[in-house]
């Protein structure tokens, strides 16, 4: 029996029933990583020995009818920014630290493996979480992460192996971070499912900073069901991580019974591409059936503009021995080897001012939220960038992205989803995004969508 | 309140001093084209009204260890 593309559910249906061992399953996805995995530049190491002992576990405890839930004996794969011990190596995507490794675990993989799930491989990502200001797909010591869609097609970053993996079938989910755009963007040129949680609804702990006060950590699967099921596992406080919030969460599965209030930013398509344009306006005409879609206006403030100078300067201050040393030379994006020197002058009266307006736009933003379940807008405002070439990014100021500038510096939840496939066959993605906490209110919206749609059973041609 | 230009030459003036051993001018021009554009956002924020009594988003939280 082929696991590729089943869901955790599914799959954990099939192993409690007996008809999949968990150690079957682990050696089909290791050996799709291999294959199928390395040929879209998504693994950078598989783990092996960790995951057979970690499968042979769950295989005796669920024989023996100690069931740890939903993620009993799933396979994942995680972002290589999250420490692993036991001689794994966490690379950060970057030359220079090919061969590091660290003696703890990130809390993340700590509950993951507390949830019985199997780690199989630390998957590829753009160096530094794209902390450096790359402009092409080409950065990483791992190659340009490819897309399951299209051989010559990015597939989106930082979390470029977690997208790609999950888009290929090699794995039921992964881990991805997002400072800005890191989890949607792959989820979308890779036709898959992301979830960037509230910020501090997950523990950083063991995960590198690219910016303290942006990151976040979350999944990305092959539905809003599957997301919903990783974040119960990995949410909570953490001692470790003091940004990390006391709220306990429980994902809610069930629907919510009433229609759903979206709202739509007026001008939300302006700038993008006309494909992504097209199939948007589709989807709306889906949503309509799902509840009301009113037009809003956000307040007039430079949203991008006041993201881009705190992520600059943390940024600057999280790489800073690496910068200082002049190790940047050895980046594989020759553009990551000169951007962060200019970083070095953002004044510390501009950070504190984009932190002064941040407050400002948190509660703003809420009081425009507050109104509705989500706002939808296009996950991303192109579809991936051809290897080879340069791409518009929000990051450096090249591509409009509103809402990705208010979610992440005002910490919201978002899930991305498939929405549709231009005519040359590339995904195009919606996100829902919603108030603070509020990850079961979006998840329920895009698992509404998708059970009116079937995007995200779509396979790319390269599986 | 200078010119935007003249900030943009100050500031990389100093990069410049900092770094222009290890880098070529074409680097060096990278550099400054990425100041030009990180200037004119921070022009941008700093003509958002924002009270001065706002306080900026961070959390500090003072340290003891236990017991």
């Amino acid at each position: 029996m082929s696991v590729a593309f089943r869901t955790i559910r599914e799959l954990g249906a099939d192993l409690r029933a007996g008809r999949l061992s968990p150690v079957d399953l682990a050696e089909q996805c290791l050996h799709r990583l291999e294959t199928v995995g390395g040929k879209l530049n998504a693994v950078v190491t598989l783990t092996r020995e960790r995951a057979l002992e970690q499968a042979r576990r769950a295989e005796r405890e669920l024989r023996a009818g100690r069931d740890r839930g939903p993620l009993h004996g799933i396979p994942y794969g995680a972002k290589d920014l999250l420490a692993t011990s036991g001689g794994i190596p966490t690379t950060w995507g970057a030359a220079p630290f090919r061969n590091r490794c660290f003696d703890y675990d990130a809390t993340v993989i700590r509950r993951l493996e507390e949830a019985g799930a199997v780690l199989v491989a630390k998957l590829a990502m753009v160096e530094f979480a794209g902390g450096m200001g790359y402009r092409q797909p080409n950065a990483s010591f791992t190659g340009p992460g490819i897309s399951p869609w299209s051989p010559d097609v990015w597939s989106g970053g930082s979390s470029s192996g977690s997208g790609s993996a999950v888009g290929a079938g090699c794995v039921p989910f992964a881990i991805g971070s997002e400072t800005w755009g890191s989890i949607l963007s792959p989820a979308t040129f890779c036709g898959v499912t992301g979830l960037r949680p509230t910020y501090g609804r997950v523990s950083r702990h063991g995960a590198m900073a690219l910016c303290w006060t942006l990151d976040k950590l979350g999944p990305l699967a092959l539905t809003a069901d599957d997301c919903g099921l990783v974040l119960d596992a990995i949410a909570g406080p953490d001692a470790a991580d003091p940004t990390s919030s006391g709220r306990p969460y429980r994902y809610d599965a069930d629907d919510t019974g009433r229609p759903f209030r979206l709202a739509v930013v007026r001008g939300t398509v302006d700038g993008a591409q006309p494909a992504v344009r097209d199939a948007f306006l589709k989807a709306l005409d889906t949503l309509r059936a799902l509840g009301t879609i009113e037009e809003i206006t956000l307040p007039d403030r430079p949203y991008e503009a006041m993201t881009r100078v705190i992520l600059w300067a943390e940024a600057s201050s999280a790489s800073e021995t690496l910068i200082e040393s002049g190790g940047i030379a050895e980046l594989t994006a020759p553009e990551d080897r000169i951007t962060p020197y200019a970083r070095d002058v953002v004044l510390a009266k501009d950070y504190l001012r984009a932190l002064k307006l941040r407050g400002v736009v948190a509660r703003e933003i809420d009081g425009v939220l507050r109104r509705y379940d989500a706002i939808v807008g296009p996950s991303r405002a192109a579809v991936g960038a051809r290897l080879g070439e340069e791409f518009r990014s929000p990051i450096r100021g090249g591509a409009p992205d509103v809402l990705g500038a208010v979610g992440n510096a005002a910490g919201l939840p978002a899930v991305g989803v498939p929405c549709g496939l231009t005519p040359d066959g590339l995904p195009v993605g919606i996100q829902f995004m919603g108030r603070a906490w509020d990850e079961n209110v979006v998840l329920a919206a895009a698992r509404a969508w998708q059970s009116r749609t079937d995007f995200h059973r779509r396979r790319p041609p390269l599986t | 309140m200078a010119p935007v230009d003249d900030e943009a030459a100050l500031l990389f003036a100093l990069i410049r001093h900092r770094y222009g051993a290890r880098l070529d001018e074409a680097q060096l021009a990278i550099v400054r084209e990425t100041i030009d554009g990180m200037l004119r956002d921070v022009a941008a924020l700093r003509a958002a009204a924002v009270p001065d009594n706002a306080e900026p988003v961070q959390s500090f939280v003072p340290f003891r260890a236990d017991p």
